[in-house]
């Protein structure tokens, strides 16, 4: 692991310990013998209140590249989730998240964690990365809400 | 290019590195550009990513350099304020980005996000080498800014190797964003190719704009499409066209030819894979034999073993059949031709080889010089030169409406072909000491007749093209149906 990538990794998880948004958590991966593995972090993102992903914590992994952070990390929701905007592998799809797009080294981890909460019930149509949130999306609102709902339901945490 | 900016500077006052930038964002455009920025010049360039919005519209960019600042929370991304870029004195400066404090160097842009020079290092460099990108944008988010040359000279530091491919970049960018350059599409040529005729999109309709490059005379190629390859004589559109329908076609029809057949009644092809002979369209569900396509119930008890072969319904179907298969027969009559030349080309290197050997022998069979058997080389370079056109000259003749002009072209094109098949003979002929100086003769002459035939032929499709002579079969881009 690089200099730069390891030290700011260091500092995200310091900064996140000090300060981090209500229903959040997010935390570096362990392996087998107990040591910490800064480059993947699980973390949980909250529904909003008010939306039909209210209650629901969805299970996301983050897998942070060599050159981060000059490359984005790659966020993948375990397992993967309904929405128009998530692979059918669980990558999500997401402007801030595209090195080509708007991805810039200054983003924090806190960031990009609220911007895929936002993303969860303000999906980018014009985007779509799934096949079966977006068909169900543009025809049947009432069934899409529906699935949301019970997604969040089997989401609740233990 | 570095006129262009020197041009740009020049008329508004701006450092190069600012022009260059302005030149980047109108894709080079000069004279969009001049008119853009004189009708409002703060919007131009903080749209090109020059000055931060909502600042003083005069593009400056006299930050770079080292500077300390105060100290940029994680949480809080910096909005480019300018009470921010004060730094209160004796704090020690943090990086944003990697969170070290011992950084003593720091960059910003003009919007003033300051971040330290390692970073921007490993930024920038990750940009060029990986994304090939010579857009650099700040590294703060949701900033616009971008870096100057000078800027991303400054952050590479003395890694000159990022900073060579940088500038090549640019030039990248300059090549592509212009219609009359092109870069040589061979591998590793670095070269550009100018070619001011073929810059517009109509002129392609009736030239062929073959360019070879400065680096090799190998390296010869069409400007006006993708094809890298001399496609003489026809235009591109058609050549294009003739690509495609043998990249979907090809395979697919050879196979159709050889294992199906069609229902006699609904035309559906049909693949028999198992079983008798008694066969029923799954589409129309008429009932046929596979052996003669005739009617199964005319076949009475003689099932399993056709015997009915001339029976008229049969005839009938088969007559059927046949017309069907025309369409796909005319085109493989092409492809194959096609293909066949194509084929040679591509064995050309082993010709070449072959015939380096033979001029040896020569050398020793007879008297002869180094000097004097080149007329075997030659006669190969010529072969194979024709062989490239007469590939071509099939996939204009598939698409060409029938008439006296498509019998015209198919003359020139036999002409052609005999000759290049009567000088390949002639190159591949034993060595007989006796005949040898005969042989060389012959070789000569048919060298120079082929080499006439192939210039007629390219030159007689070029000048039907400007005459408007041709007609096709086919809706062609470029050219109206009446």
């Amino acid at each position: 692991m690089s200099g730069i990538c390891r030290a700011r990794l260091t500092e995200e998880r310091k900064q996140w310990r000090k300060d981090h948004p209500f229903g959040f958590y997010a935390k570096p991966t362990k392996a087998s013998d107990g040591t910490m593995n800064l480059l993947e972090w699980e973390v949980g993102i909250p529904g909003k209140a008010g939306t039909p992903w209210e209650g629901g914590v969805y299970k996301l992994m983050m897998i942070f590249p060599e050159d981060y952070p000059s490359k984005p990390p790659k966020c993948k929701f375990a397992p993967p989730l309904f929405h128009p905007n998530v692979y059918p592998s669980g990558t999500v799809c997401l402007s801030i998240l595209d090195e080509e797009k708007s991805w810039k080294p200054a983003i924090t981890i806190k960031q990009v964690l609220l911007g895929i909460q936002e993303l969860l019930n303000d999906p980018n149509v014009n985007d779509p990365a799934q096949s079966d949130a977006y068909t169900m999306f543009k025809n049947d609102k009432a069934a899409y809400e529906r699935r949301v709902r019970q997604q969040a339901r089997e989401n609740v945490p233990k | 290019m570095q006129q262009d900016i020197e041009h740009i500077s020049g008329i508004f006052g701006v450092e190069p590195d600012i022009a260059s930038l302005l030149l980047r964002y109108m894709n080079w455009n000069k004279e969009r550009l001049i008119e853009k920025y004189m009708d409002n010049a703060h919007a131009v360039s903080t749209a090109a990513g020059i000055v931060p919005p909502e600042k003083s519209p005069e593009p400056s960019c006299s930050q770079i350099g080292p500077r300390r600042s105060s100290r940029l929370g994680i949480s809080k991304p910096s909005k480019s304020k300018a009470s921010e870029r004060s730094p209160p004195a004796g704090e020690p400066f943090v990086c944003p980005i990697c969170f070290d404090d011992t950084q003593q160097e720091t960059l910003a842009l003009a919007c003033g996000h300051l971040f330290c020079r390692a970073c921007w290092g490993a930024y920038v460099s990750s940009k060029v080498r990986t994304e090939a990108e010579s857009w650099i944008t700040c590294m703060a988010e949701g900033c616009a800014l971008v870096a100057p040359d000078s800027f991303v000279r400054t952050a590479l530091g003395d890694d000159a190797q990022t900073w060579a491919r940088f500038q090549e970049l640019v030039v990248r960018h300059f090549v592509s964003c212009m219609p009359n350059l092109k870069y040589c599409p061979y591998p590793s040529c670095s070269y550009t190719v100018s070619c001011p005729a073929a810059a517009s999109k109509s002129a392609l309709a009736t030239i062929v704009p073959t360019v070879r490059c400065g680096a090799s005379g190998a390296h010869v190629f069409c400007f006006g499409c993708a094809i890298e390859t001399d496609h003489r004589p026809v235009i591109c559109a058609v050549a294009k066209m003739w690509l495609q329908k043998c990249r979907d076609d090809s395979e697919t029809a050879n196979w159709i030819k050889s294992n199906t057949k069609e229902c006699s009644k609904c035309q559906s092809t049909i693949e028999k894979n198992g079983g008798c002979n008694h066969m029923t369209c799954k589409k129309c569900k008429y009932e046929f034999c596979w052996v003669c396509m005739g009617p199964w119930s005319e076949h009475g008890t003689a099932w399993y073993s056709c015997n009915r072969y001339d029976e008229k319904a049969s005839v009938d179907a088969r007559d059927a059949q046949s017309k069907s298969r025309a369409s796909l027969e005319r085109y493989l009559h092409y492809y194959n031709r096609w293909a066949n030349h194509e084929q040679s080309a591509r064995l050309s290197a082993e010709l070449y080889a072959k015939t380096e050997q033979k001029m040896e022998e020569m050398q020793l069979a007879s008297a002869l010089s180094w000097i004097e058997v080149q007329f075997m080389r030659k006669a190969v370079d010529e072969s194979v030169r024709c062989r490239g056109t007469l590939k071509w000259t099939y996939s204009m003749a598939y698409y060409l409406e029938k008439g006296n002009e498509k019998e015209l072209f198919e003359d020139n094109q036999r002409d052609l072909e005999r000759a290049v098949e009567e000088l390949s003979e002639l190159i591949e002929s034993p060595i007989d000491p006796e005949v040898i100086m005969s042989l060389r003769q012959k070789v000569t002459d048919k060298t120079v007749y082929v080499q006439k035939r192939n210039e007629i032929m390219l030159e007689d499709t070029a000048r039907g093209f400007l005459e408007g002579r041709w007609t096709w079969n086919v809706d062609v881009e470029g050219f109206e149906k009446d």
